[in-house]
């Protein structure tokens, strides 16, 4: 035995013998060992499985030696991506074999609940574990009120989401609260606008010669990032073309440091400058007329709107952008074919963000890029085996009948499918009613979305809440108990492609390893919880018992089960272009340009809208904080870098965070370096960022490409829940964030809060 | 006046005491030496932006000494100047204990000193194009050779000691010219980067060398109240003068070369930058501008503080030319492509002087002093004549 | 001989630094910390440098990731006195744990800023891997299942994978390519041999300009870089 052995051995033991210490004792990746010994194990294996460090669930491939996981590569038989994965993918390792990971049940037992208090945890067996949660969703039924239970759903996988569905389904609560509300949702309602699809756009980037991205950052944080990441990289040299794209945004990100212009854009005006490109376009008859005249409506009225108000000499004004940019951009636009415009959060999720995604989206249409070859395509979706119909009672029904504690389809966000951010306000009043009982899965909700001291009030309040997820996050910090779930490396489980290259594509999940500790996957507790409720179990009944069963069954139409868990991958029919025909959920059964979608909508919620309003426009943004006080936009922005599964406990990706400033593990507050030089600032300084609700403190970096009236702050960082690659390193922009929405779609707005600096 | 020498008695209370004070810091050294060896390089100050710390800095220093020393005993032994006879075998014996601690500095800094006998495996396991290598001949063989020379003076062997002596200036010269070499030959390091370097390495190797040699011989006539000719001090000290002027000259040619592009940038900041302090009041200031003053001065070259303050000065001086050599020509940021480079690769590197480095370096110095205190007590070094008190073994020629 | 060399497309490079963290995971490569990330500490194979010049709204950053160069005239196999590292013979730059006495001296001598000094032990940081040949028990050129503090190391154009595809016969350069190369989700780096014309890299080099890095220095290197 050598000194390492000897020494390895002891702290071991010492740890071990010393472990009162609930979270994994070990410190060190090489401590943690398969808690359940894969005897039979072969020396190397290669597992199909999927990813599920962001929402774009790419198909990957793991390589396991000896019962560990080793490295993470992508799957070639998945077509969104050619077979790649983004930098986060190889994270993967780094989540399954976290330190800070959960081995067992947790309750909490120091009553207090906040930010800086230690929950005083305890262990339980799960047996305790489910036994308490299924006792508290009892009482809730058999006091008639199901509707007290609202269930958090975070990032899992669709399998889970399904499951998760059906459960809320079959108890009775219409409070299912996704995250989709943070993210994206103005994307999809300004789509909805148009074409009738409430979902995010696919596009068809092999064959695409111009891309206009509106705030976009497709080498960031778009999703799928793995498709644009692969597809940045045919477009370029891979065709005989060379795609030309131009990235519209108020900073120099990594995606405008690629591409071939970067056009600063004073911060929220992207919808006046896609309305005036719109306006150059149509003047000079640059437009695609066939397919406007033969599968559009509306566009007399939107004509007329973009020639009389939206010249680029007034646009100009409102941007920042010179008139012959606009000219030039817009020419160049309509002139490519095919070219595609595309927004992204940093340009849609404002205040008027439906209105702007509305106005990006009919620049395609403009182009004559609807579902055509290399440009906006409809994704195709797998026919997975229909699960049998719901078995619910009375009290499920009128439970589903209540309102919901987001306020989707009120007449406050009337097209919203999930307000995810109005759910601290409906906590604290109790409107509609109080709630009970919470149950989070993987959310990390306090972190992510705006005004986080509001949801730390919110979630302190409520009576009794479980959060089930591999790790302590900001969000499990209030949780009374705590289940810990499975990584996605260790679960059953499928995906679907969202929104990426228009097929179909259905990805397996299959454990690489056995799950750590005791952790279980949530499809698991879920089948467990369901046997424990009589109102649950018959719906649960002939889904296959149990999350392998559940898969097997669901994926059963696809192809045969062997086969699947070999592959991992299964791809539907090939793509069909132009299916005008049947593409458009619209009243008029074509693409709108005044939307009749939204006029039957308001009809029925009992407004009438003004015509005005079913047309794409732009309208300034309702910003948060006065211009004279607080002087400065804040764009917290979403580094590539960042996992969305709610924890940053990944050295690999804290070491290398800030790509274009050459940094890592920490937060930068960049400004604009003139303005940030008359201020009398210098490069690392500390400098105090207030908005009208909160302050941050961080280190200043000035920089050349920041619009002069925005400060701009990566997310990601702030974290102060367990993991001590994540604790306590930085800052989380999203707490002095104001808290607005887009009145359509319920989207919660990032972008429109002003703020004032000033040295620390 | 016959010549005779003899040995330390070494019973004195200031010798006790010295001796037990660098033992005990010898000590401290060794222990953080091996605190650094089982927690690694993470205890000093050395990065992957400044690899070379305050060890080699030392290292190079004391090669410098040693040579220097060297040189100036063949002034007896190989150019027969009798006046510097009395001083001699003490700066042969000087060189030898400096190279040996130079080789200790560079076993410290190494990161697996349990292989430092790779260095020594010439032409069978190493790359001889390597100026590490080749000086690993130099040292090697510049140690024997101070050995041999210092046995044919004790044994009082005058032809013998004048071949060695011969062959002793050719070594010397050579051993710190190619320490001159490995950092003269990197084309990476645009402060490092000259064919000057050698020599001005042997110049500063003169230079220093001498001025030690000076403090040396006074420290020990000194303190043990010795009756000498000052003389010698004098002689030696007007050494000086044009040998600093030949070094500044060096450093000169080198430095306004290096403000002509290509390497203008780094060399204007390292003239004017955060470690410009370190260039202008320790290399200038220390070991150039102020000793010439004192030298030269109708009134203090002739006082022995006067003589003595520019020693000391240009030891300390020369000691910051290798700081300002080492430190800043590694902390400047490789510039791997035109523009700004942003964050940590663009940075320059920093060197904070770390607990375990400090201790390390004292304990090199002091184990050397230890080293040289005893050699001064078991071996016949020190002058003595008829009028001194002390009984000595008579002797035809000294 | 084959003559390996690699061609990183910077139009085609997105920026992402995939190719840093698969490198990362393919090698164990140990991450480091804040600390000593401040105190330039930590050990990387392959970076991503950003370069900037401009001004305000005329500003342009280059993004340009750097492996080791494998330079043909390697200034640091000039300068490294335990030959620990040496060109094999297949232009790869070996870096032999066995052998390196830890004196920097490479460090020092390398333009690009591409080797790294562990400065610890890294075994918290490892992952174990024995399944990167050879191990420790077998005699002659290293790299490591695990590593000990006070040696060099630095990228290897992942030769395990290469000496291993050459065993089975694979086609180096189409079906076995060093990790940051496989995982660049852009396809922008392609590796092979450039003594052969018929080869991708060649191929990419013929195709329009490239340039290498700090090409005054005369090193030779083997890693080439097409602009945008």
């Amino acid at each position: 035995m050598n000194r390492r052995t000897f020494l390895k051995l002891s702290a071991l033991t010492g740890t071990v013998v010393g472990g009162k210490r609930i979270i994994g004792p070990f410190e060190t990746f090489a401590g943690l060992s398969p808690q359940q010994k894969t005897e039979n194990a072969p020396e190397e294996k290669w597992i199909s499985t999927s990813c599920l460090n962001c929402s774009a669930r790419c198909a990957i491939r793991v390589r396991v030696l000896k019962g560990k996981a080793v490295k993470i590569t992508g799957n070639p038989l998945s077509s969104v991506a050619d077979g790649k994965i983004c930098p986060r993918g190889h994270l993967g390792l780094q989540v399954l074999y976290d330190p800070g990971r959960i081995r067992f049940p947790l309750k909490r037992t120091n009553k207090e609940k906040g930010r800086a208090i230690d929950p005083k945890w305890t262990r339980l067996s799960w047996e305790e574990a489910i036994e308490e949660v299924a006792h508290r969703l009892k009482s809730l039924r058999d006091k008639a009120q199901p509707h007290k239970l609202l269930l958090f759903s975070g990032l899992n996988s669709m399998s889970s989401e399904d499951l998760i569905f059906r459960f809320a389904n079959a108890f009775g609560t219409p409070n299912l609260i996704f995250g989709n509300g943070l993210d994206g949702e103005t994307e999809k309602s300004g789509r909805w606008m148009a074409d009738g699809h409430y979902r995010s756009t696919a596009y068809d980037l092999d064959h695409t010669n111009y891309v206009l991205a509106f705030g976009a950052q497709m080498l960031e944080s778009s999703i799928p990032l793995s498709r644009f990441l692969r597809k940045w990289g045919k477009l370029r040299r891979e065709k005989s073309n060379r795609t030309k794209i131009v990235v519209i945004s108020p900073r120099y990100s990594v995606t405008a440091a690629k591409a071939d212009e970067w056009i600063p854009i004073r911060p929220g005006t992207d919808a006046a400058l896609a309305m005036a490109i719109a306006h150059v376009i149509l003047s000079e008859k640059l437009h695609d007329s066939d397919f406007i005249s033969h599968w559009t409506t509306g566009f007399d009225l939107y004509k007329k709107l973009i020639l009389h108000q939206y010249s680029p000499s007034v646009v100009s004004t409102v941007t920042g952008i010179p008139p012959e940019t606009i000219q030039r951009i817009a020419r160049e636009f309509a002139q490519t074919q095919p070219a595609i415009a595309l927004g992204g959060k940093e340009s849609l999720n404002w205040p008027e963000g439906s209105y702007t995604s509305y106005a990006i989206f009919c620049l395609n249409a403009l182009a004559g890029s609807i579902d055509g070859p290399g440009g906006v395509i409809y994704q195709e979706h797998p026919k997975y085996q229909e699960m049998s119909p719901l078995v619910e009672d009375d009290i499920a029904r009128e439970g589903k009948a209540q309102p919901c504690l987001d306020l989707r389809g009120t007449t406050k966000f009337p097209a919203a499918q999930v307000v995810t951010n109005q759910i601290p306000e409906s906590l604290l009043a109790d409107t509609p009613y109080a709630i009970e009982l919470a149950i989070g899965f993987n959310s990390n909700f306090n972190m992510l979305a705006p005004g986080s001291e509001r949801w730390d009030q919110a979630l302190g309040k409520i009576p009794y809440s479980v959060h089930v997820s591999p790790f302590i996050s900001e969000m499990a910090l209030y949780a009374d108990l705590l289940l810990p779930s499975a990584t996605y490396l260790e679960e059953w489980g499928y995906d679907h492609s969202p929104a990426g290259g228009g097929v179909a594509e259905v990805r397996l999940k299959q454990p690489v390893v056995k799950p750590l500790g005791e952790t279980r996957a949530i499809s698991d507790i879920l089948f467990h919880l369901s046997k424990n409720l009589k109102a649950v179990a018959p719906s649960f009944a002939n889904l296959g018992d149990g999350p392998e069963g559940f898969v097997k069954f669901r994926t059963s139409p696809m192809m045969p089960w062997k086969e699947f868990l070999r592959k991992g991958v299964w791809t539907g029919p090939n793509y069909q272009y132009k299916k005008y025909q049947r593409i458009f959920n619209t009243p008029s059964k074509k693409f709108e340009f005044t939307s009749g979608n939204l006029r039957s909508l308001m009809a029925k919620k009992g407004k009438r809208d003004e015509e005005l309003n079913l047309l794409p426009q732009y309208r300034e943004a309702n910003f948060l904080g006065k211009k004279d006080q607080h002087p400065f936009v804040l764009i917290p922005y979403q580094p590539l870098m960042v996992i969305e599964n709610g924890s940053q406990n990944y050295p690999w990706a804290q070491e290398i965070f800030l790509p274009m400033h050459g940094r890592g593990w920490e937060t930068l507050i960049e400004i604009n370096r003139e303005v940030g030089e008359r201020m009398g600032f210098r490069n690392g300084q500390m400098i105090w960022v207030e908005s009208p609700f909160e302050k941050i403190k961080g280190r200043v970096k000035l920089s050349d490409g920041i619009h002069p009236e925005v400060v701009a702050i990566p997310s990601g960082q702030g974290h102060y829940a367990y993991g001590k690659w994540q604790q306590g390193i930085g800052v989380n922009p999203h707490e002095i964030i104001g808290v607005d929405y887009d009145r359509l779609s319920g989207q919660a707005a990032f972008f429109n809060t002003r703020v004032k600096i000033y040295k620390a | 006046m016959s010549l005779t020498f003899s040995t330390l008695e070494g019973r004195s209370r200031i010798f006790l005491i010295l001796a037990a004070a660098l033992a005990a810091l010898s000590l401290i050294g060794f222990i953080s030496f091996m605190v650094s060896y089982i927690k690694g390089h993470q205890v000093l100050g050395s990065s992957n932006i400044v690899p070379w710390g305050m060890p080699i800095v030392i290292t190079i220093y004391l090669i410098g000494l040693s040579a220097g020393s060297l040189i100036l005993s063949s002034l007896t032994y190989v150019f027969g100047k009798e006046e510097y006879r009395p001083i001699s075998r003490i700066a042969v014996f000087l060189a030898i204990v400096l190279i040996f601690g130079a080789m200790v500095g560079i076993a410290l800094d190494l990161g697996r000193p349990e292989k430092s006998w790779r260095l020594f495996m010439f032409f069978v396991l190493n790359n001889m194009r390597s100026m590490f290598a080749i000086n690993g001949i130099l040292y090697g063989g510049y140690f024997l050779i101070g050995v041999i020379y210092l046995g044919f003076i004790f044994g009082e062997k005058w032809k013998w000691t004048r071949v060695m002596g011969l062959i002793a200036i050719f070594w010397a010269a050579l051993v710190h010219m190619g320490t001159g070499a490995i950092f003269g030959f990197i084309a990476a390091r645009p402060i490092f980067y000259s064919p000057i370097k050698p020599f001005e390495f042997l110049a500063a190797a003169m230079v220093s060398g001498l001025a030690l040699l000076m403090i040396v011989v006074w420290a020990i006539f000194r303190f043990t109240k010795r009756k000498w000719d000052q003389e010698i001090l004098y002689a030696l000290s007007k050494l000086l003068p044009p040998l600093i002027v030949v070094l500044f000259t060096m450093v000169l040619v080198d430095k306004l070369t290096h403000l002509y592009s290509p390497h203008r940038e780094p060399t204007l900041w390292l003239l004017a930058g955060p470690f410009s302090w370190i260039f202008w009041g320790l290399q200038v200031g220390c070991a150039y501008v102020l000793p010439f003053i004192l030298l030269v001065h109708p009134q203090y070259k002739k006082t022995i503080q006067g003589v003595m303050t520019a020693a000391c000065l240009v030891v300390i001086g020369i000691f910051g030319e290798r700081f300002a050599l080492v430190i800043p020509g590694t902390a400047y940021p490789l510039t791997f492509y035109p523009g700004s480079i942003e964050g940590i690769w663009g940075e320059v590197g920093s060197f904070p002087l770390r607990p375990m480095e400090l201790f390390m370096s004292i304990g090199i110095f002091a184990l050397m002093g230890l080293f040289f205190l005893l050699g001064l007590k078991y071996l016949a070094l020190l002058p003595a004549n008829e009028r001194s008190e002390q009984t000595s073994t008579p002797a035809e020629k000294g | 001989m084959p003559r390996w060399g690699m061609v990183i497309d910077l139009d085609k490079c997105v920026g992402c630094q995939a190719c840093t963290i698969a490198c990362k995971a393919e090698n164990n490569v140990p991450y480091g910390s804040p600390e000593e990330q401040k105190s330039r500490k930590d050990v990387y194979w392959n970076k991503v440098i950003a370069v900037t010049s401009g001004k305000y709204p005329k500003v342009n950053t280059e993004l340009i990731p750097m492996p080791c160069m494998h330079c043909d005239q390697a200034p640091c196999v000039t300068v490294c006195p335990a030959k620990a590292t040496y060109r094999r013979e297949d232009g790869i730059i070996v870096q032999d744990f066995r052998r390196c006495i830890g004196c920097k001296y490479c460090i020092v001598a390398c333009p690009y800023g591409a080797r790294s000094f562990n400065s610890k032990e890294q075994e918290e940081k490892e992952y174990h891997r024995k399944d990167l040949p050879p191990d420790r028990s077998v005699w002659g050129p290293w790299p490591f299942p695990t590593r000990t503090h006070g040696v060099v190391e630095k990228c290897t154009f992942c030769f395990h994978r290469i000496d291993q595809g050459i065993k089975e016969g694979k086609r180096i350069g189409k079906e076995v390519v060093p990790a940051c190369v496989e995982d660049c989700p852009a396809n922008a780096r392609a590796f092979g041999d450039l003594e052969d014309t018929g080869s991708e890299v060649s191929q990419l080099l013929a195709s329009r300009g490239w340039i290498r890095l700090r090409e005054e220095l005369g090193t030779k290197c083997k890693v080439y870089y097409l602009p945008r």
